[in-house]
This record gives structure tokens, C-alpha cells and sequence, in this order.
């Protein structure tokens, strides 16, 4: 059996002028979750809504199993998308059914089915109120219960932790853990939230401006912009940043210096036992350290140092 | 089968969306109140009346000249002739026909009256002058209830009194040699209710046409439903399922038409409180649900073709109500429109209006609930409508598959 479930080919999709997603080339293995990450208007829904046959391609190709993604059989791909595609008069039970027929379950296998689903994503209790009457984290799921209702070998999650609490995360992470390591599935998944590609993905790709940019694993990112830490520098004259970061450059005790937020990272390997140059290097441009902290490099430091700071739409 | 699944989808959401369906009922049955209240003359000045003639004389022979008269034939071509005071507008568009087809014409409101010309006319006539009694009789047959045809009659009758004097003057001193001003009265009119339209109102022409204008307004829920289904994404969810377009769409069609059929019901009920006289028994009803579902049919399929085009449901709307409203008028929902054969079809002139299914749902209706018609009188009716509702159901599922079913280029 083929390693990789999805393959992309040169993907490449214009409006008019506008390139929204150029060349994209990406192997998605079977049985991983596959962190999908960018800035907004990077192309990350426009290569996905490719990925899952919803969009035509301008020019390449989607592979699933080998076959072209418009001949795959139906069913064989769950999307969540990011937006909650529910039909608020209906109950939850009643749209777990509805979807489970379209998608030619059996009857008493799809009561089943959404009976289990439910109860796996805490809806039970709501199983009869129309979904209008439901909380968003309680959406947020019977979104995703639709999407897995039919238990489709690739499950594509747009954001979907999108505003929820704290707890109703919990419950979708385990959920999206168990879908991996339980039941075999292979896992897309596009957020924002650096967190949660870091605690889910086994491989992240990083887009921006309708390009790939990086795909590797969650740690290897992180190595490649400073195998380490990050100090966390606020300068009592924030107008010296580029003075104070043009004089750190210099260090060679350390990887890199970016200016964030108005605040200056500095990447380096076992950075504790180099603070007393990095301090030195400051004070010595004539400003004071108001606050510094030394933590763990993270995978947002990887996305702003390859993706930048500047807002996007 | 899974359309079975969506109709049940559909018909969930249309209940329970109460608000939704509370509008889709009452806003045409407020069309229905007010137009009971308002069904007043809708006659215009100056546009000829369209009048049926059934000439049944036979003629008559001259006594001493042994000339054949036709007296029927003379009046008949002084009806075609005769114009508006200072105008070139002829008062009357003339069918020529039999009493029979005048009844239908007189149904349907293809003509505003019709006058009956006895067989004797010219003997009569011919009688009278030379001093013998005889009864000779111009029926003027209609809805005495139809403003139309008071003023057709009002006409008519004053038509009939000229053409008597003028007549008896004429012909005696043709006759005579003499030149008499007093003259036997050689011609009575006299008014003939066309049969089950004797306490007929407006409001009994116009009430089918209400019901029909809720049905067609039905293509502005249908398209505003399905659109919204594209604009929040819930049609892409089942796009990527093993659902076929044939399930959506058939599967939507079915809670809708039933509300087309609930508004049949409602609307009557609204109209009979609003003085309807309503001509057919119980099994009326079920002619009129069936005509009415049909029309339904007919609505959801024009609202499927709409929806392929619209960008989000507020534009489906109005969209849709730029279409149906103008429809409502060209099927004749509101008032008669003037007569513009296409073609012949099975003996029956064909209207360019009845390329509209609904323009046949609304004669079906008049004829089922306005003059108690059976199921014989509207076959070819429910024919025409069933074959035009098929091609629009078919074009729609064809474009809203194109638009709406196909991933996006």
C-alpha cells in the first residue's frame, strides 16, 4: 500500500490576475495529522477546497490513493470547514442521520454511528434541540461529527477550533488524537492557532503568498530557526529596537534577533548561559531591559520569523 | 432513496421555521383580503369590448320584391362597425360563434357578453311592420355579476334601440311609400345570466387568480431556501457526499409543493369568508389541490433556476420577485388581458400568455372552484400544465446542477 493517502501535483490556482496557490507540491502520509499553516489570504482554503475536490485547479493535480480526486469515491474525504455548515432547524441527531443517508450508510448502522458520535463529542444531552438552541463550542462539534459521520479515511479540519473555550478545545484535541492513533484516519488540519498545530501535527507545512514555504516536523522547524530558546526583551526606549538588534546581530554567541510586537526575540542555543553578553550588549547601547524572560523556541517563532509580522487581510 | 431524506430535511425546516412559514402563508392571503374588499370595475374607457355573437336567423324574403333579408347578418355587421363618439376606436371585438363556445368564452372571460340572435329575427321583423304581433327577442347573455358586462349591456341596449328605429322607419317607408315616424317597436332586448354566474362578483374572477399569485410568489421562498443552502455552505457538505442532484432537487420539491397545496385550502377558506361563490362540490377541492400542486411544482422548478443565478439569498428574493411579480400579471391573475393567439392546438387557440404553466393553473381553477367545472373541462388545462412544469423542472435541475452541483472552476 501507496505510504502517502494525498499527493498534490503543481497545484496551482489563479483568479484572473490573482495567484492564490502556485505550485503547490505536497505528500500527505497515511495515518498522520498534517498541520496546514499561513497567514490569512495565504491560500491554505483555496489549496484545501482543491484537495477536497470542491474547487477546480487552474493547472496540477490532487492524488488521493493514486486517483485524481474528482474520480475518488465519495465518502472517502470528511471536511469540517471553518465555518459552521449546520442546518439550524434541524437537531443534531436528525442531521447525523440526514448526512449518514446521503452518504449511503444503513439505516440502523447510522442511528448507531450517531448515537456513538454524540456521545464521543458530548452532544447526547442535545441530541433532540434544534441546533439553533445549541452553544458554539456545542456547533463547533456537531460540525465536526458531520464531517466524520460517514468515517471517511481523510478527515480535513479547517480551523476548527476556532472560538472555542479552553474545554471544548480539550474535548476536540483528545477527539482529533483518538481519530489518529484510534481509528486510522489521516488528519488535515489548517488553524491558526500555534498551539495546537505544536501539540497535533506530525508534520506542519508553513504557506505564504500562495507558496510553500517550509514541510517538516513540529521539532525540526523549531531547530531550524535556533535549536533552543527565545529571549523576550522589552526595552525601556522602544524606539533603540533597531539600534539595540543591529548591535545583537553582532553577537556570535547567538542564531538570530527579531523585532516583535515592539519587543525584541533573540534565538539561541542554551540562551541562559548567554544572557550575560546579550545584557551587556543593551546596556551598552544606552537602554535599560524593562522585562526578559527566557523560554522554549516555539512554532510561532518559526511562523512569524518565516512568514514576518507585518498584518495581513 | 435519498431525496426521501432531503424532502424530510425540507419539510422540518419549513415547520419549524415558523416565522418564515407564517409569511408564506399570510402574505398572500392578505393580497385576498384586500382585494375582496376592492373588487371593483376594472373597465377601461375607450378599448373595445369583446362580444360573442350567436346569429340564429334564417332570414325572411321581401313580399313584393321577393329580396332576401337578413336582418341578423345586418345587425351583426353594424355591431362590428360601430365606434367610440369621435374616436376611430371600435366599441366591439366581434366573435362569431356558437352558443356552446360563447358559454366557454363567457367562462373563461374571453368575452365580456354575448348576444343571441333569434332564428325568426328577420321574419319577425318583417311581421311586425306589416301589423302582425310577433315576439322577436335579442338575448344579451353574461356574468350579470361582471362589471364588464354591465357596461357591454349598458351599450348593447342602446345599440339595439338605435337599430330598431332606424329599422322600423326605414323598412316602412321602403314598404310603404310612406315616410311614418311612429313605429311599432320591432326588436326587445332582454339579459340572460350565463348559467351558475347569476350572483356572481368580481371577487369570484378574481380569487382563483389570488391563489395562483401565491403559488408563483412560491418560486421567491423556493430560490431564497436553495441559495441559502449555497450561501452557508450546507450544499457543499452534501456535494461531497454520494447524494445526486436529482435527490436535492426532487427531494426540496416536495414540502413545497404541499405548501402550494395548503395555500390552495387556505385561500379558499380566506375567499369563502370573503364572499366566494364557490360553484364545485367537495371533489372541487381535490381538482384544485391537484391544479394547485402542479403550479406548485411549477414555482419550486422557476425558483431552482433562480437560485442558480443568485449570490445569496437577499438577492434571490429579489430576484425572484422582480419575475414573479410581472408573471402574476401576464397569467391573468389580476385582470383579463387582451387576446394574442400563437397557434391552433387541438382546436383551442393558443394564448402567447399559456406559454406560462400558470396561466393554465388559473384557468383550471376559475373553472373547478369559479364554475363548478369537472375534470373533463380541465384536462387539457392540467395537460398543458403538467408539460410546461416538466421543461422548467428539467431546465432547473440542468442549470442548478451546471451552477451549483459541480465543484467550482
Amino acid at each position: 500500500m501507496n505510504d502517502y493517502i494525498m499527493e498534490t501535483r503543481d497545484l496551482t490556482k489563479d483568479f484572473g490576475d490573482f495567484r492564490a496557490v502556485d505550485k503547490l507540491n505536497l505528500k500527505i502520509k497515511r495515518g498522520e495529522v498534517f498541520g496546514f499553516l499561513g497567514p490569512n489570504g495565504a491560500g491554505k482554503t483555496t489549496s484545501i477546497r482543491m484537495m477536497v475536490g470542491l474547487l477546480r485547479p487552474t493547472s496540477g493535480q490532487v492524488l488521493v490513493n493514486g486517483q485524481d480526486v474528482h474520480e475518488v469515491e465519495k465518502g472517502t474525504i470528511g471536511v469540517c470547514p471553518q465555518e459552521m455548515v449546520l442546518w439550524e432547524h434541524l437537531t443534531p441527531a436528525e442531521s447525523l442521520n440526514l448526512m449518514g443517508n446521503m452518504y449511503g450508510i444503513p439505516k440502523k448502522n447510522r442511528h448507531e454511528r450517531a448515537e456513538q458520535l454524540l456521545a464521543d463529542l458530548f452532544l447526547t444531552d442535545k441530541a433532540k434541540s434544534q441546533v439553533k438552541d445549541l452553544s458554539g463550542g456545542m456547533k463547533r462539534r456537531l460540525n465536526l461529527a458531520l464531517a466524520i459521520v460517514h468515517q471517511p479515511e481523510i478527515v480535513v479540519l479547517d480551523e476548527p477550533s476556532e472560538g472555542l473555550d479552553p474545554q471544548s478545545r480539550r474535548v476536540l484535541w483528545n477527539y482529533i488524537r483518538s481519530l489518529r492513533d484510534d481509528e486510522g484516519k489521516t488528519v488535515i488540519l489548517t488553524t491558526h492557532l500555534m498551539d495546537e498545530a505544536d501539540k497535533l501535527s506530525d508534520r506542519i507545512a508553513i504557506i505564504d503568498h500562495s507558496k510553500l514555504l517550509r514541510l517538516d516536523t513540529p521539532e525540526n522547524l523549531k531547530k531550524e530557526i535556533g535549536e533552543g530558546d527565545v529571549v523576550d526583551m522589552k526595552l525601556s526606549d522602544p524606539q533603540q529596537n533597531g539600534t539595540v538588534l543591529k548591535a545583537l546581530e553582532g553577537l556570535d554567541e547567538i542564531d538570530s534577533v527579531l523585532e516583535v510586537d515592539g519587543r525584541l526575540n533573540v534565538h539561541a542555543l542554551d540562551a541562559v548561559g548567554k544572557l550575560p553578553q546579550i545584557m551587556g550588549t543593551v546596556e551598552s547601547s544606552g537602554v535599560r531591559i524593562l522585562y526578559l524572560s527566557v523560554r522554549q523556541n516555539t512554532l510561532e517563532d518559526v511562523f512569524i520569523d518565516l512568514t514576518g509580522t507585518r498584518l495581513r487581510d | 432513496m435519498k431525496f426521501t431524506s432531503i424532502a424530510s430535511k425540507a419539510a422540518k425546516e419549513l415547520i419549524r421555521d415558523r416565522r418564515g412559514l407564517i409569511m408564506i402563508l399570510i402574505f398572500p392571503m392578505f393580497f385576498m383580503v384586500v382585494f375582496g374588499f376592492a373588487f371593483g370595475g376594472m373597465g377601461e374607457e375607450n378599448e373595445p369590448h369583446n362580444l360573442a355573437v350567436i346569429n340564429n336567423d334564417l332570414g325572411a324574403t321581401l313580399p313584393l320584391t321577393s329580396e332576401k333579408l337578413n336582418f341578423g347578418d345586418n345587425f351583426t355587421q353594424i355591431l362590428k362597425d360601430v365606434k367610440y363618439e369621435d374616436s376611430d376606436v371600435k366599441i366591439f371585438n366581434i366573435t362569431e360563434t356558437s352558443l356552446e363556445e360563447a358559454d366557454d368564452l363567457l367562462k373563461d372571460r374571453k368575452v365580456d357578453a354575448a348576444i343571441i340572435i333569434p332564428a325568426n329575427f328577420s321574419e319577425s321583423i318583417l311581421a311586425s311592420i306589416n301589423g302582425v304581433n310577433s315576439s322577436n327577442t335579442i338575448l344579451i347573455r353574461g356574468d350579470t355579476g361582471y362589471v364588464e358586462f354591465g357596461i357591454s349591456q349598458g351599450i348593447l341596449v342602446g345599440i339595439i334601440e338605435q337599430y330598431q328605429d332606424d329599422l322600423s322607419t326605414g323598412l316602412k317607408s321602403q314598404l310603404t311609400g310612406t315616410n311614418i315616424q311612429t313605429t311599432p317597436k320591432l326588436i326587445k332586448s332582454d339579459v340572460q345570466s350565463l348559467p351558475g354566474t347569476e350572483s356572481f362578483t368580481n371577487f369570484d374572477f378574481l380569487a382563483p387568480g389570488m391563489i395562483v399569485f401565491a403559488i408563483i410568489l412560491l418560486s421567491t421562498t423556493v430560490a431564497s431556501a436553495l441559495t441559502r443552502e449555497v450561501d452557508r455552505g450546507t450544499l457543499s457538505r452534501l456535494q461531497m457526499s454520494k447524494m445526486r442532484s436529482f435527490d436535492f432537487l426532487f427531494g426540496n420539491m416536495l414540502p413545497w409543493s404541499l405548501v402550494a397545496a395548503a395555500q390552495v385550502l387556505i385561500l379558499l377558506g380566506i375567499a369563502l369568508l370573503m364572499g366566494f361563490n364557490w360553484q364545485g362540490g367537495l371533489n372541487s377541492i381535490l381538482l384544485a389541490l391537484v391544479v394547485g400542486v402542479i403550479g406548485g411544482l411549477a414555482s419550486v422548478s422557476l425558483g431552482m433556476i433562480i437560485a442558480s443565478f443568485a449570490k445569496n439569498d437577499q438577492q434571490a428574493t429579489n430576484l425572484a420577485t422582480i419575475i414573479t411579480v410581472p408573471m402574476s400579471f401576464l397569467t391573468g391573475a389580476f385582470f383579463q388581458l387582451p387576446q394574442v393567439v400563437m397557434a391552433n392546438f387541438m382546436g383551442q387557440p393558443f394564448q402567447i400568455y399559456e406559454i406560462l404553466p400558470w396561466t393554465h393553473t388559473l384557468t383550471a381553477l376559475r373553472t373547478v372552484l369559479t364554475f363548478g367545472g369537472g375534470w373533463e373541462d380541465i384536462a387539457y388545462q392540467v395537460g398543458w400544465s403538467l408539460v410546461l412544469t416538466a421543461l422548467i423542472f428539467f431546465l432547473g435541475v440542468l442549470i442548478f446542477s451546471r451552477t451549483r452541483l459541480k465543484p467550482e472552476s
